[in-house]
């Protein structure tokens, strides 16, 4: 099964011991076939909005900066239980703040 | 604090040990050189994460705690031996050993991996043991997963491991002159879990497809741990390229989809996008593609096609053409077959599977039927079509698959008028006697099995009959093939057309078959008091009178003149051993069959009058009971008691 994990602002500073420490456990988690894609995400962004026959597009900001997602996981996991602990050791590393999990269903 | 979807504390234990576990058994094997010990401290530093964190909380990197624990106890496991041994040696290797070799890890897990997919071991060893101390399922969740019992599981890892410490498999890397052997067998496991859980059906699917997932991951870190094996990441690719098929090869009740007949819009792109990578990595190495890459090289033809009539067929067909040269399997050679009749037109494909159709391997594997009937329907051979179906859909064990091979069935045009082989040959069994019935019959489902019960009976051939006779008994014994080719004869009488037993020759038997047992081996097995006095008058007496031996088992006692020796009519004729034995054996009795059945026949089964002892009423002995008891006695038969010459 799979699990989307979306990240916002996190509190640790992003220098090269939390870029290591980061790879090391991108490369790790990619090895061990669980990582399927990773990202950073641009602040704000753009919306679409659809009205009937219309749509409007709209540029960011639309919600508060530490509501804004920044980052996103996908994983493949065997349980729900695996993916809340992938995530932990994500949330070790990167210091205080927020990320939301759900699971991918489909395709 | 936690949610409970947070899961509790147990779940948690589960979750960490599925991901640590492997390498946790991986340094404890290393440090303890016993893999089954290795386990048990691994399983020990378990129940105390259990038995701590629940009011502990658990620790910050729960990983690294239990491989502390772990590796704790196996120190002082060695400790206690060295002290019982007061031997030096031994603690002295462990204190320098002990947890500063993390950079070896990974070596670790992969000598795990060879050590548990070990070729001492059998297949369904290494594949409990593999998912056992690689994948940290626990017995439980391993049995479930293969349809067994607990039991089953847990006896099976018992017994790989005494295996292994038994044969002394060493925890290390394969030497170079046994690695591609090694490799190729920890490849094979994986690929095993990775068949196990893909070939389930609809409703095991929850409980089974895991394993699809497992397999993945052992792949996966396979391919990270011997990164230079071109076939590690052709297994990889072909898995993952398998997988991404994993939602469109079944409908909604679970029938099967054929590749061709997909959504390809429901193919995973995240897995056939790993597929590619892993496939470009196997190219990327060079060397001679092995079975694996040449596999997962026909799943990436298949992907890369956007729509089925844009697959490039004649690639495939060529992959097959060198894949069937490395895997000589009948289940490749069908494989193939499809291919080329895709590239090349159904009537070179038929003209492939023809040739398969004799080889026992495949006997009853229903995919030869089903495609030859797609082949054969598709050259508008309609009739031979349906009854390929039909005995494809009467061999498969698939519910959902049986149900779609009927409905192919029935979609081509009904049967002609006539009997079907089916009908005629229960009205052939009907017709004889209950030992013939039972000698037949096995004959006749044969027939049945190998081509298909709807077949009209005008529509068979006496090379049809030969083609199932061949496959199923060209192989045994003269007497066996002789056997069923009665059958078949009686048969081909019995419906008035004995060209179809027609091409089906008679075996002599064998040059040992028709040696005679030693005088001096018929002395000692009838001179041996132990032996039932019964046995050794027949034994004798087939032996001094040379005479047949159900004409020997048919004698009453009123058919014996027993001063003179011989039979009244004198048919048959004795000397003193026997005629002492016959004494022995009739004494008291004036009547009935001489040689008795032990027991009395069951109320169901009362033989004839002619054939039951009036005074016991025990019945005559048999001729198969007969050849039962000589064979059990000299391993020969009844017939090789006649003196030569």
């Amino acid at each position: 099964m799979r699990y989307l994990m979306t990240t916002g602002q996190n509190s640790r500073a992003a220098d090269e011991a939390l870029f290591a420490e980061m790879g090391a456990f991108i490369e790790e988690m990619t090895a061990a076939g669980i990582l399927i894609a990773t990202g950073g995400l641009e602040p704000g962004g753009v919306k679409m909005t659809s009205h009937g026959d219309e749509i409007t597009v709209t540029d960011g900001p639309f919600v508060e900066a530490k509501e804004e997602i920044l980052g996103f996981a996908l994983v493949e996991v065997s349980s729900h239980e695996e993916a809340l602990e992938v995530s932990r050791r994500f949330r070790k590393i990167v210091g205080d703040g927020d990320s939301i999990l759900h699971r991918v269903m489909g395709p | 604090m936690t949610s409970p979807r947070g899961g509790g504390v147990r779940a948690r234990v589960d979750a960490v040990w599925k991901l640590e576990s492997a390498r946790i058994v991986a340094a404890l094997t290393r440090m303890v050189h016993d893999v089954g010990l290795a386990e048990e401290l691994a399983q020990d530093a378990l129940v105390s994460a259990l038995e701590q964190w629940p009011d502990a909380g658990v620790p910050d990197n729960p990983g690294a705690w239990l491989t502390s624990v772990a590796k704790r106890r196996a120190v002082d496991h060695l400790r206690r031996v060295e002290r019982a041994e007061r031997a030096h040696t031994a603690l002295a290797a462990v204190d320098t050993e002990d947890v500063a070799a993390d950079e070896d890890e990974d070596a670790d897990v992969l000598r795990l991996m060879f050590l548990s997919c070990h070729p001492v071991l059998r297949t369904e060893g290494r594949l409990a043991l593999t998912l056992r101390l690689l994948g940290g399922l626990s017995a439980d969740e391993i049995a479930r997963a293969f349809l067994v019992d607990e039991a089953t599981i847990a006896r099976r890892i018992a017994d790989a491991k005494r295996t292994l410490a038994d044969e002394g498999a060493e925890f290390a890397m394969p030497g170079r002159d046994e690695l591609a052997a090694r490799l190729s067998s920890v490849l094979e496991v994986v690929y095993l879990v990775f068949n196990e859980g893909y070939a389930a059906t609809s409703g095991q699917a929850l409980l089974r497809t895991d394993l699809c997932g497992q397999a993945l991951r052992l792949g996966h870190r396979l391919a990270a741990l011997a990164p230079s094996e071109p076939e590690v990441h052709g297994l990889l690719a072909l898995m993952e390229l398998q997988a991404s098929r994993a939602a469109a090869r079944t409908g909604p009740t679970g029938e099967p989809i054929p590749l061709h007949e997909q959504d390809r819009g429901r193919w995973d792109p995240v897995h056939v996008r790993r597929g590619f990578t892993a496939m470009l990595r196997a190219r990327d190495l060079g060397g001679g593609a092995g079975p694996y890459v040449l596999q997962a090289a026909i799943a990436v033809c298949h992907a890369q096609a956007r729509r089925p009539e844009d697959t490039d067929w004649a690639a495939i067909a060529a992959l097959y053409d060198r894949l069937a040269a490395l895997l000589p399997t009948p289940v490749v050679a069908l494989n193939r077959a499809v291919a080329v009749a895709r590239a090349r037109g159904p009537a070179e494909g038929l003209a492939l599977v023809e040739a398969l159709r004799d080889d026992p391997r495949l006997r009853d594997y229903h995919l030869l039927p089903g495609v030859r009937a797609d082949l054969l329907a598709r050259l508008g051979r309609d009739e031979e079509a349906r009854r390929e179906y039909a005995r494809a859909a009467a061999l498969t064990r698939n519910d959902a698959e049986r149900a779609f091979l009927d409905a192919r069935a029935a979609d081509l045009v009904a049967a002609p008028a006539g009997p079907t082989l089916e009908e005629v040959g229960a009205r052939f069994l009907d017709g004889l006697d209950a030992p013939a019935r039972r000698a037949y019959g096995q004959t006749l489902r044969r027939l049945v099995r190998g081509l298909g019960g709807t077949t009209p009976l005008a529509a068979l051939t006496g090379a049809d009959v030969a083609r199932v006779l061949t496959t199923s008994w060209g192989s045994a014994a003269p007497a066996t093939w002789n056997r069923h080719r009665a059958a078949a004869r009686s048969f081909a009488a019995f419906v008035e057309r004995p060209e179809l037993a027609g091409e089906l020759g008679r075996r002599a038997s064998t040059a040992v078959s028709s040696a005679s047992v030693s005088p001096d081996r018929v002395a000692a097995l009838c001179d041996d008091p132990a032996r039932p006095v019964r046995e050794r008058a027949l034994w004798s007496l087939l032996h001094e009178s040379g005479a047949p031996v159900r004409a020997v088992l048919a004698l009453d006692v009123t058919d014996l003149d027993r001063d003179d020796r011989s039979t009244h009519d004198r048919a048959v004729v004795w000397r003193s051993r026997t005629a002492r034995l016959l004494e022995e054996l009739l004494a008291g009795r004036s009547r009935g069959p001489v040689f008795l059945a032990d027991r009395r026949p069951g109320p169901a089964r009362v033989p004839a009058a002619a054939d039951r002892c009036p005074d016991t009423g025990r019945s005559r002995l048999s001729y198969e009971r007969a050849e039962y008891l000589f064979k059990q006695a000299s391993e020969s038969t009844l017939s090789r008691l006649r003196p030569r010459g």
